[in-house]
């Protein structure tokens, strides 16, 4: 398995699969031309962690704004870790959003409604 | 719930099976309407895929034919939901940010950028119809003591306060803004100096008459203003340093006044 380092830009967010300590990080705007380009590889990656790893995995999200692409592929995302979780397996989300905008911690709670894994949200400054 | 569906899939599996019934009449009409909602199902898992494939498709073959529908249904709804929320984050983020680019975040009047903007096309306008704008230069009377006497909290309510006053005295169609400081500008268009004069002194007898306090002591101010009208062929630079001399002038005769360009000498 390979770690994954996707460079953030305006429409793209920041993305790092880190296979040795087990966290998959997000961080910024998701409104990306081909979305499936940018998140079929992340989903491969957390399929292929959770196939054959036995380790926990944690996602650190520092998501702001994500059009209707990146809200499903969020949810298959959220989906993969709800299914690890029932089959015993240790997974967790920590979403943080800046106090200045309440919105985001508002949306976080929307993916968060489903999943019965540990999901934070995280207020920072 | 889902219980029941599973069990309508196997029931109408098996009735389709059935060879007792190969020559009901139903029986086709039974497997028409299955095949149509089979067929419903693979177009509506097109349409939630239409910009991306993230399904695992290995995972949902294992699935049931009504588990797949609920399923898609369900991730559609919530998709659609969360996505409608982030459309409204934006727009009021938008919101925020044009009011930033031209309004005065105390006093909630236009500012000095937008004033600019305004006095630009309020010319090229004033060109084109032949009638001229009054502009007004106002400057809170000795707003210094204010801020020294009560400290500077005390100095911006006052300036929030004798902005609500302005805006309430101006006509609907006139321009006020907060041009620095303590001091005001007010955009009359289609104007000329008599009646731009009686609005402007409308305007300081309304500030003047405006009783703030602070704590229990009474608390009054005054204004002092500036009026020059446009005139063709000039830019709004020099209308404007009229109107400025015009306020030194209403300063030296003693405040709390209206000075025309025509008073100067």
């Amino acid at each position: 398995m390979e770690d994954l380092n996707i460079p953030g830009g305006q429409s793209v967010p920041g993305i790092q699969a880190d296979v040795a300590r087990g966290i998959l990080a997000m961080q910024g705007d998701s409104y990306p031309e081909n979305p499936f380009e940018l998140f079929n590889p992340v989903i491969r990656w957390v399929e292929d962690y959770i196939d054959h790893e036995t380790r926990p995995l944690a996602l650190e999200l520092e998501l702001l704004y994500l059009n209707t692409s990146s809200i499903r592929a969020m949810m298959e995302i959220f989906d993969m870790l709800e299914a690890a979780h029932r089959q015993g397996r240790t997974v967790g989300v920590n979403w943080y959003y800046d106090r200045n905008n309440e919105r985001v911690a508002e949306l976080a709670e929307e993916f968060k409604e489903d999943c019965t894994f540990p999901f934070a949200i995280l207020a920072r400054r | 719930m889902r219980r029941d569906h599973t069990d309508l899939e196997t029931r109408i599996e098996a009735l389709l099976r059935d060879p007792a019934y190969q020559e009901h009449p139903m029986r086709e009409a039974l497997e028409s309407l299955w095949q149509y909602t089979m067929h419903q199902l693979t177009r509506l898992e097109r349409v939630s895929h239409v910009s991306d494939e993230f399904q695992a498709m290995a995972r949902q073959r294992e699935l049931g034919l009504m588990e797949r529908y609920d399923r898609q249904v369900n991730q559609m709804s919530r998709a659609a939901r969360i996505s409608d929320r982030y459309q409204r984050m934006l727009q009021d983020l938008n919101r925020t940010l044009r009011e930033a680019s031209y309004k005065d975040p105390l006093t909630g009047l236009f500012n000095r950028r937008l004033l600019m903007d305004r006095l630009k096309e309020e010319s090229l306008r004033a060109e084109r119809s032949g009638h001229g704008y009054v502009l007004g230069l106002l400057d809170l009377d000795y707003f210094k003591r204010i801020n020294d006497g009560y400290g500077h909290d005390a100095g911006d309510r006052v300036l929030v306060e004798i902005a609500g006053v302005m805006r309430a005295a101006i006509r609907e169609y006139d321009l006020c803004g907060r041009w620095g400081g303590e001091e005001f500008l007010l955009l009359l268009p289609e104007t000329g100096h008599a009646e731009g004069h009686e609005v402007l002194g409308r305007v300081l007898a309304a500030i003047r008459n405006h009783e703030m306090h602070y704590g229990d002591q009474p608390l009054v101010v005054s204004a002092s203003g500036g009026l020059a009208v446009y005139r063709s062929g000039e830019s709004y630079a020099e209308t404007l340093k009229r109107a400025d001399r015009a306020l030194y002038v209403a300063k030296r005769q003693g405040r709390d006044r209206i000075v025309g360009e025509d008073q100067l000498s």
